[in-house]
């Protein structure tokens, strides 16, 4: 990772963000009930069966994915950057300094917002909004986007990290 | 929000933790209700034991700057005793210099001038 041309370096600069996606929690609830209210038919009794445990299968999907990728909690530091999702915390990722070989803060425009944990060959995002979002670029060529209240100083905690490491080897 | 601890100092770890959070407070970084990371999540960052950032939290629950709760962590309530003193210092001082036709920011550009 590219160090930044600073030297007062403290070893123990860590940066916690966490980013709420008010909307995912929003519409998850308001799709939970809309779900779960369908299975009713005009009489107001429960229709086909099949149908009923569709539906709760559906409702139970909507309410896993408000509590796993409603926020998502970004610590970074001489760590690296560990990520926790949703309101228990998991999925869970951490990125080592090892691992990074650089971070930089890049501008997300509102349709690469992913919304939630996505994880393709080369890229994994964990996005929920769009602006100002934290790249990393793994050594193993994997692409890391993360969205964190204060990208920059993410960042600037991530190189304080690396130069204060480069320092202690040398 | 920013932690910045220095292991070699003679200040105790929990000490230098609980001074972030009230610098976080007052630079607005962390406002109220804003929710702090899990003990164990910031230990593990600071490189620290658990226990000294649940004692830093303790230490600002009894200076009514957190509150816990079962299940939603500690929070920001307010800006605690010392800094509500502070903000009504600062409030005099607007209006002294109200008096004396000043304004914010001729307050701020004093402030800025002073040693």
């Amino acid at each position: 990772m590219t160090p930044p041309p600073t030297a007062d370096v403290d070893p123990y600069t860590v940066y916690t963000g966490r980013t709420t996606s008010w909307a995912m929690v929003a519409s998850g609830c308001v799709g939970a009930v809309f779900v779960v209210f369908m299975g009713k038919d005009s009489n107001g009794s429960w229709s086909d069966r099949w149908f009923v445990v569709a539906l709760i299968v559906v409702a139970i999907g909507v309410i896993v994915n408000v509590v796993t990728a409603s926020s998502v909690r970004a610590t970074a530091g001489p760590n690296g950057l560990t990520i926790h999702w949703g309101l228990v915390g998991w999925p869970r990722s951490t990125y080592h300094l090892d691992e990074i070989d650089d971070a930089e803060v890049v501008d997300l425009p509102w349709w690469r917002v992913s919304y939630a944990f996505w994880w393709t060959p080369k890229r994994t995002n964990c996005t929920l909004r769009s602006g100002p979002t934290v790249r990393l670029s793994l050594r193993n060529q994997r692409i890391v986007t993360i969205t964190v209240p204060e990208p920059a100083a993410a960042v600037a905690a991530l190189r304080k990290a690396s130069t204060s490491r480069q320092t202690d080897g040398d | 929000m920013r932690w910045a601890i220095d292991h070699t100092s003679r200040e105790r770890l929990q000490d230098q933790i609980a001074s972030c959070v009230r610098r976080g407070v007052v630079s607005g970084e962390l406002p109220v209700g804003e929710q702090l990371p899990p003990a164990a999540e910031l230990g593990t960052a600071l490189s620290v034991d658990r226990n000294t950032v649940l004692a830093a939290y303790r230490q600002l629950r009894d200076d009514g700057v957190l509150e816990f709760r079962r299940g939603r962590g500690a929070r920001v309530v307010s800006a605690g005793p010392a800094m509500s003193s502070v903000i009504e210092a600062a409030r005099r001082l607007i209006a002294t210099a109200s008096e004396h036709g000043l304004a914010k920011a001729d307050l701020i550009r004093i402030i800025k001038e002073l040693p």
